[in-house]
């Protein structure tokens, strides 16, 4: 890259930045998002692994159902395991299916969108085609056979999340490939004899990046929650604490009944304030990427 | 002795943006006559849609607007909202440039041309609007049964045809055509210009004529006033000033269309250097300074002032 | 004509159709090396078809075009370069000027000196010192140093053959004069030819050496800047001429209607309808019945200077 693209990238960069720090709501998210990084990262060190295991737990003589009273800092559940490891520890699988499986959905997405909208013709309908199938499959169905099929891990789920996800995010790029391929630098790239590669790279890819970068921003919300719902239903991985399985475990094992409210509301919360968090990240910088898509002229 | 049908006095408009305040008109006077013709020349900056959208009182809410206008006897710019609806569009119209979105794509033209009459009330019924649309087409050089088309049916030169039309609806007493050739092909142009004029003569309509083209003007005005960041820079009657220019803005701005025949601009393109100044951002003393081939140390100290340059005639230049 | 000297561009009978719209219909014009080529016409006319045909983006239904002897094949040749109308929307956003113009000569891997190269091309085009203009985006420069940059990122390829589809239309009227200075400049400096779409016949007279009347797909009159302009002989030039506020020597022609659809072309004489000539029936029976039932045909490749007209053509006998 030469000095003077990278310094333009810095420049850029330094440019978003200021503008995202004068936002309130985007430091909001950005705030609590980094609380829960920081604890998904620090793990090992906030809570101890092996309080996960029920054998553990039993040897150490936890209480059955403690209340937080009895066993801070958030009491225990009906294998005696610690609740609170299972927040700490659990926030990593949350947060990394997320991530994962919308990287994987916007990965499939952006490459299927671009590619129909720029080369078009019957390529274009046909991948349109394929698009329209998986959108209009219900989700948890297919969600559901596939999980069975494949087994049930975490990496499993990631694929299925990004497999079902990619549809929308296709079509938003396609079209604004479509927009951003009618004007006239395009038209000018062209004469001076550019290929596809590179109109697609130097043209159409800068011009859409804002919104790739904005969509993935608010998909990371919706694969958490999917996970999550995939969890709750049974379909996530045995082996991994996250958030939606301890939600499951709560409600298969009667932690509504006995009012054990210290077992299913801080894994709620948690996935609550995450998906906010990236929600009003993604607004903020859906914010900021729109003046600069139209109004940079 | 025929009376002012316009009075613009000292118009100041500064804009209110992202950036801070913007100076769009900086002292704007100009008068009009019931039946004359005004052309006012001006390039991107100069304010003259700022002008035009002033004397309708049509500019954002937020906007600084200080000065006097009268328009037809009524002080524009202390109207109450009642007594400016009622002044809209029956005392003063404006024509636009007929692009695309000057008309609202999902309404049928006619429907458009109708509407100021019906809220105006200025005819009694939904079929006595629909028959004076019609004719109103008609005078305009299209067929009466356009009514029912939409604007992206159009070409362009019908467009602006309609925009004339709608303009007319209330029979103003001003037209303000802002832009209304710019786009067009040179055939249709001329069509629209001829139309105008017609108009003009037909129904004593006065008429403030708004474009970057001098050229243009000197056909359809009597009258020429030439903008220039923010201010009239010269004025007068509008062929003299555009064969033999006072201010030296107006002569760079009449020498960039060459006289077709004439030896002295063959393979001789002539214009002017630098650029026309964003409002925000004008130069100290003589804003044309920069790029006056004539500029010199005293022209930057100190603006000046509109002063008489001839028999009916004005210029703001220390040398005229 | 100059002897000797083949033409540098060559188009040969151009069809370009879109279904039952004939676009161009049978077009056919040249280029000489070192000459400025003005194409004059309304829209609807086939210019910019015929331009983009020319640049390699469209491609013809039947006919050739030769650039320097050679049939264009190629979707591109940067022996011929464009500026475009637009200078804002032909630049993107989101590179630096000196990517803009850089980007030609990375296209065609030619990365020997690019920093000298780009230094020059925008020297070349009036924008001094071309450092300060590296890093800044279009969006910080003004629309006629946006047209320079255009200007630049073409010139930087060493074409022969400049296309310019309406260059100074968008731009403020006091800086037109610049740009089309430089241009002939560039035609004076390099030997650069100029093939410039305008509608603008005051353009033509600053700094073409022919002009071409272009009419529903077709050329309707060629010949040298100072004879079309000063005394043309097709009645369309005429109305076209009498009506540009500049030269006010002449009476007002307008005509009535506008250009005809593409799919619904006129049978003889595609102006006929709309001819004062015609019209004003000063013409003999027999040549105003030519004229509503004959195709006069579109002007020959090889003339200098002709018009397709039958009354024109009758009084040259």
């Amino acid at each position: 890259m030469t000095s003077v693209a990278l310094q333009r990238r810095k420049a850029t960069a330094l440019r978003v930045w200021t503008q995202f720090r004068l936002s309130r709501q985007g430091m909001v998210g950005l705030g609590i998002l980094a609380v829960f990084v920081l604890m998904a990262v620090a793990a090992p060190l906030l809570a101890d692994v092996r309080e996960l295991n029920p054998v553990y737990a039993r040897s150490q003589g936890n209480p059955l159902w403690g209340p937080p009273g009895e066993f801070p800092p958030l009491g225990t559940d009906y294998l005696r395991r610690s609740v609170w490891a299972q927040f700490v520890w659990g926030s990593r699988v949350s947060l990394f299916v997320g991530l994962a499986a919308t990287v994987l959905t916007i990965l499939i997405g952006s490459v299927i969108g671009i590619v129909s909208g720029f080369v078009g013709g019957r390529l274009d309908a046909g991948l349109m085609r394929i698009t329209e199938w998986f959108l209009v499959i219900p989700f948890l169905p297919l969600a559901i056979v596939l999980a069975a099929v494949l087994g049930r891990s975490v990496w499993n789920i990631i694929f299925v999340i990004g497999v079902t996800s990619w549809p929308s995010t296709a079509r938003l790029l396609r079209a604004q490939v479509l927009t951003v391929k009618q004007r006239l630098f395009v038209d000018r790239a062209r004469s001076l004899g550019a290929g596809g590669w590179h109109i697609v790279s130097r043209h159409i890819l800068p011009n859409v990046s804002g919104l790739i970068l904005a969509n993935a921003t608010l998909a990371v919300p919706i694969s958490i929650l999917t996970e999550t719902t995939l969890s709750f239903l049974g379909l996530g991985d045995p082996g991994a604490a996250s958030w939606g399985k301890t939600l499951e475990e709560a409600f298969s094992n009667g932690a509504m009944i006995i009012n054990a409210w210290w077992y299913f509301v801080p894994a709620g919360l948690g996935i609550l304030a995450v998906v906010l968090a990236f929600t009003l990240i993604g607004r903020t910088l859906e914010e900021i990427a729109n003046p600069r898509l139209s109004g940079e002229r | 002795m025929s009376q002012s049908l316009l009075t613009v006095r000292d118009l100041r408009v500064t804009y209110h943006t992202a950036g801070g305040p913007v100076p769009a008109l900086r002292g704007v006077s100009l008068e009009l006559e019931k039946g004359g013709s005004l052309g006012l020349a001006g390039e991107s900056g100069c304010g003259k849609s700022t002008l035009a959208l002033a004397i309708l009182r049509l500019l954002p809410v937020e906007t600084d607007v200080e000065g006097e206008i009268i328009l037809d006897g009524h002080d524009v710019l202390n109207l109450n909202p009642g007594g400016l609806r009622a002044v809209r569009w029956t005392s003063g119209a404006i024509v636009f440039q007929g692009a695309l979105h000057a008309l609202n794509p999902v309404q049928t033209v006619g429907d458009q041309i109708a509407e100021p009459m019906l809220v105006h009330e200025t005819v009694g019924s939904d079929k006595e609007a629909r028959v004076r649309t019609e004719s109103l087409l008609g005078r305009v050089g299209l067929t009466g049964n356009r009514a029912d088309s939409y604007p992206h049916q159009l070409s362009g030169g019908q467009r602006q045809r309609v925009l004339i039309a709608m303009a007319l609806a209330c029979d103003p007493l001003l037209l303000i055509a802002d832009e209304p050739t710019t786009a067009l092909d040179l055939m249709v142009q001329a069509q629209v210009l001829a139309l105008l004029s017609e108009l003009k003569r037909e129904r004593d309509l006065a008429l403030m004529f708004i474009t970057h083209d001098l050229s243009v003007l000197t056909y359809a005005c009597d009258q020429l006033a030439v903008m220039y960041a923010g201010r009239i820079v010269e004025e007068g009657p509008g062929w003299e000033i555009f064969e033999d220019a006072s201010h030296p803005y107006t002569r760079g701005l009449a020498a960039a269309f060459p006289t077709i025949g004439d030896m002295s601009s063959r393979l001789a393109p002539s214009g002017l250097g630098g650029d026309p100044p964003t409002p925000g951002n004008l130069p100290p003393g003589c804003p044309f300074h920069p790029r006056c081939p004539l500029g010199r140390d005293e022209c930057r100290l100190e603006e000046p002032e509109l002063r008489v340059s001839g028999a009916g005639r004005r210029a703001a230049c220390i040398l005229v | 004509m100059h002897p000797g000297v083949s033409p540098l561009v060559e188009v040969d009978d151009l069809h370009v159709h879109f279904g039952v719209a004939r676009a161009v219909d049978g077009a056919s014009l040249r280029v000489m090396p070192g000459e400025v080529l003005a194409l004059v016409g309304e829209s609807g006319s086939g210019k910019t078809t015929l331009i983009r045909a020319i640049q390699g983006l469209q491609k013809p239904t039947s006919g050739t075009i030769q650039i320097d002897g050679v049939t264009q094949a190629v979707i591109h040749d940067p022996t011929v370069q464009t500026v475009f109308q637009d200078p804002t929307g032909a630049l993107n956003p989101r590179q630096t000027i000196y990517e803009i113009v850089a980007e030609g000569l990375r296209i065609k891997k030619d990365s020997s000196d690019e920093r000298v190269k780009v230094e020059n091309a925008l020297a070349r085009a009036g924008l001094r010192p071309p450092e300060r203009f590296f890093q800044r985006y279009p969006h910080e420069i003004s629309g006629g140093q946006r047209q320079r940059v255009v200007i630049a990122g073409a010139m930087i390829m060493e074409p022969r053959l400049l296309l310019a589809d309406e260059p100074v239309a968008s731009l403020d009227a006091s800086i037109r004069g610049e740009i089309l200075a430089l241009m002939r400049q560039l035609v004076d400096d390099h030997g650069l030819a100029i093939l410039v779409v305008t509608h603008d016949l005051g353009l033509a007279w600053n700094i073409a050496d022919r002009v071409a009347v272009m009419y529903l797909g077709r050329i309707l009159e060629t010949g040298p800047t100072e004879e079309i302009l000063d005394k043309p002989r097709h009645p369309y030039t005429r109305a076209l001429l009498s009506v540009v506020p500049e030269t006010r020597e002449m009476e007002q022609q307008i005509l009535k209607g506008e250009i005809p659809d593409l799919t619904n072309m006129p049978t003889g004489c595609r102006f006929h309808p709309r001819c004062p000539l015609l019209q004003s029936a000063t013409l003999s029976e027999e040549i105003s019945a030519r004229c509503v039932a004959d195709d006069p045909g579109p002007v020959p490749l090889d003339s200098i200077s002709a018009a397709a007209c039958w009354p024109v053509m009758a009084s040259q006998r």
